[in-house]
C-alpha cells in the first residue's frame, strides 16, 4: 500500500515540476518584449494594426485564460505555428529533428553505462594499483574537460589528422548514419561515462569490504563470479539513480554537440529559434528537453524498488 | 591558529589563478588593443603577435585576455549572487515556521535537480543574449547548491550549545545567525564556491559556444572556440589557446575548492 502511495507521490512530483516549467516557459515569453502580433505585424505597424492582430490572435485575453489555453495545447502537441519561414507547424518541425536527439542520447547513454561500470569495477578491484590510478586520472580529465574542449581535440585527430571519422553530419551520407554519429556520440558519453565510472568504484569499493562478500570469498566462489553475481548487483543501484542525473547533462551536452557537428536535432532547431526570435519553436524544444529530463529521473525512481528488495521493503 | 596543511595541486591552483587575474586586468589592453584591427588575419604566433592574430586580425592575447576578464567577472558577480541567496534560503529553511520551510525547500530540490543550462537557455533564450541576461540567467539557476548545503549545514548547528547559550543571554535570532552560525560556515561556502565558480564559468562559456551569451565583438573563450571551429580545417591552431586557457582555469578551480575542502576536513588532517 505504501508503495503505492510512494509510487503516486512520484508521479505526483513529475507532473508538478513538469507544470512548473510549463509555467516558466509561458512567464518567460510573457515578460520578453515582443509577441506574435508584433512580428506579424512588422517593423513599421502602427499601435491600432499590432492591437487588431493581438485580437485576432486572443492575445488581449488576461494571462491566466491564455496559460490554460498553452497548457491544454501543449498536452495535445500543439504548440502553434512558427513564426518564420512557412510558418509551419511547430510540432511538425519537433518530429523531424526529435529522431536525432533521442538517437544519439540513447547511444551516449548507453556508451557511458557500459564504459562507467566495467571501468569503474575494473578500478575497484585492482584499487591503488596502476591500472585504478590511470582510470582516475582519466575519469577526473572526462568530468572537467569542457565537452566543446573535447570535441575539437577529437576531430583533430580523428578527422583531420588520421582522417577515419567525418568531420561533421552532412545531408547527403556516403556511409551508413551511425558512422557519422561515432564521434558525437563518444564526446556526449564522456561526461557522464565519467561521472559514472567514479560512482561504481566508489560504490564497487564500498561492496567489496562488507561481510557478505567475506562470506563468498569463503565459501570458495569463483573470483569473477564473486564480482559480477555478489558485489555488482549490490554495487550497481546508486549508479542507476545517478544515471538519470546524468541524463540532464547528456541533454544539456547534446546542444553543444549538435552545433559543433551541425546534427539536425532538438539542441540545434533550440539555438536556431532562440538567434531568431522563434519563440513558440524554442518554448517547444525547452519544453520537450524539460519533460524528457523528468520523464527519464520518474523512470529511475520507479525502478529502483523493483531492483533493490530493500527500497521495496522500506516503502510497503 | 591551528597549521592547514595545503597540498602542491591547491598552490599551483592559486598561482595560476593568480596569474589569470593579472592577465585579465593588463592583458586586454598590453601589447594591442583587444577590439582593434593591429595585423593580418590568421598570422601564428610571433614577437609581435604572441599567440598570433585570429580570422580579422586582432590579437589573439588581448581577446583570451579579455575572456578572463568577462569569465572572471560574470562568475564572481554570479557566485556573489548565488551566494547570497542560497544563505538567505538555507537559513530560512531551517528557521522558518514549516508551511514555508517545507515548499521552499522541495522548490529548492526541484532547482537543483533540473540541469541549469537548460533553464539558462531558456530564460536567455525569451529575453535576449549578451552578458547581463547570462548573469541574471546563471544566478537564478546557481543558488540551490549553495542553499541545500547551508540547510543541512545550519540544521546540525542550531542546536549546539554556543548557539543555544548566545540565544539564552538574550540575543535574537537575526543576531545569532548573521554573528554566530553563518560564520561557521564560511571555510565550507568558500570550498563550494570555488568549485561553483567553474561550473559558472564553464556555463558561460557553453552559452558563448553556442551562441547566445557573450555577444560580438566582444571575446569570450566559449565564442572564441565557436569561430576558431569554422576555420578549423585550415588553422586548427586557433582552437589551441582558448581550449588550454579554460580548461586551466576549470582545474585550477576545482583544485583550489578540493585543498580547502580537504584542509578542513578534521579526518584529513
Amino acid at each position: 500500500m505504501r508503495l503505492a502511495k510512494a509510487i503516486l507521490l512520484r508521479f505526483a512530483f513529475g507532473l508538478l515540476s513538469l507544470i512548473f516549467i510549463s509555467f516558466v516557459t509561458f512567464v518567460a515569453d510573457e515578460i520578453a518584449p515582443g509577441d506574435r502580433a508584433t512580428v506579424e505585424a512588422g517593423e513599421k505597424a502602427s499601435p491600432e494594426t499590432i492591437a487588431r492582430l493581438r485580437k485576432l490572435y486572443g492575445l488581449d485575453r488576461p494571462w491566466p485564460v491564455r496559460y490554460g489555453e498553452f497548457l491544454g495545447n501543449a498536452v495535445r502537441l500543439d504548440f502553434g505555428t512558427s513564426y518564420y519561414g512557412t510558418k509551419e507547424e511547430v510540432w511538425t518541425i519537433l518530429k523531424r529533428n526529435l529522431p536525432m536527439t533521442v538517437k544519439i542520447a540513447m547511444f551516449a547513454i548507453v556508451a557511458a553505462a557500459l564504459f562507467g561500470v566495467t571501468l569503474g569495477t575494473i578500478a575497484a578491484v585492482w584499487e591503488n594499483r596502476g591500472i585504478d590510478r590511470s582510470v582516475l586520472v582519466f575519469s577526473t580529465l572526462g568530468v572537467t574537460v569542457p565537452n566543446f574542449v573535447l570535441a575539437p581535440i577529437l576531430v583533430y585527430f580523428f578527422s583531420l589528422k588520421w582522417d577515419v571519422l567525418p568531420q561533421t553530419w552532412s545531408t547527403e551520407l556516403v556511409a551508413p548514419e551511425l558512422y557519422y554519429l561515432i564521434l558525437p556520440v563518444l564526446i556526449l558519453a564522456a561526461r557522464p561515462g565519467a561521472m559514472l565510472t567514479r560512482l561504481t568504484r566508489a560504490s564497487m569499493v564500498d561492496t567489496l569490504e562488507q561481510e557478505f562478500i567475506r562470506t563468498a570469498v569463503a565459501k570458495g566462489v569463483p573470483f569473477w563470479r564473486m564480482i559480477l553475481r555478489h558485489a555488482l548487483r549490490n554495487a550497481i543501484l546508486p549508479v542507476l539513480t545517478a544515471m538519470g542525473t546524468s541524463f540532464g547533462f547528456l541533454l544539456t551536452g547534446s546542444f553543444v554537440v549538435e552545433r559543433f557537428f551541425v546534427l539536425p536535432g532538438i539542441g540545434f532547431l533550440a539555438i536556431e529559434a532562440i538567434q531568431q526570435g522563434n519563440t513558440p519553436v524554442m518554448q517547444a524544444c525547452i519544453l520537450l528537453t524539460g519533460m524528457m529530463f523528468i520523464c527519464v529521473n520518474l523512470l529511475v525512481d520507479l525502478l529502483l524498488p523493483l531492483l533493490d528488495p530493500r527500497i521495496r521493503e522500506s516503502q510497503v | 591558529m591551528r597549521k592547514r596543511k595545503f597540498d602542491f595541486l591547491f598552490w599551483g591552483g592559486v598561482t595560476y589563478l593568480v596569474l589569470l587575474a593579472l592577465f585579465a586586468m593588463f592583458g586586454p589592453t598590453f601589447r594591442h588593443h583587444y577590439l582593434e584591427q593591429v595585423g593580418q588575419p590568421l598570422q601564428p604566433s610571433s614577437a609581435t603577435f604572441w599567440l598570433g592574430t585570429d580570422e580579422i586580425g586582432r590579437d589573439v592575447f588581448a581577446r583570451i585576455a579579455y575572456g578572463a576578464r568577462l569569465s572572471l567577472l560574470i562568475g564572481l558577480t554570479v557566485q556573489a549572487i548565488a551566494l547570497f541567496i542560497g544563505v538567505f534560503v538555507g537559513v530560512t529553511g531551517v528557521y522558518a515556521p514549516r508551511w514555508v520551510a517545507m515548499p521552499l525547500m522541495r522548490f529548492t530540490d526541484g532547482m537543483f535537480a533540473f540541469p541549469d543550462i537548460l533553464l539558462a537557455i531558456l530564460i536567455i533564450g525569451v529575453w535576449k543574449a549578451g552578458i547581463i541576461p547570462v548573469i541574471v540567467a546563471l544566478s537564478i539557476t546557481g543558488w540551490p547548491g549553495t542553499a541545500r548545503l547551508v540547510f543541512t549545514q545550519v540544521a546540525s548547528l542550531k542546536d549546539r550549545e554556543f548557539v543555544v547559550a548566545s540565544k539564552a543571554l538574550g540575543a535574537s535570532t537575526f543576531y545569532t545567525v548573521t554573528r554566530h552560525v553563518v560564520p561557521q560556515l564560511y571555510g565550507v561556502l568558500m570550498a563550494v564556491t570555488m568549485i561553483s565558480l567553474a561550473g559558472t564559468i564553464l556555463a558561460e562559456s557553453t552559452l558563448s559556444f553556442l551562441g547566445i551569451g557573450v555577444q560580438a565583438p566582444d571575446p569570450s573563450w566559449g565564442s572564441m572556440i565557436n569561430n576558431a571551429r569554422l576555420q578549423m580545417n585550415s588553422y586548427p591552431s586557433l582552437l589551441f589557446w582558448p581550449c588550454v586557457v579554460l580548461s586551466m582555469t576549470i582545474f585550477a578551480l576545482n583544485f583550489v575548492g578540493d585543498g580547502i575542502r580537504a584542509a578542513l576536513d578534521p579526518k584529513g588532517r
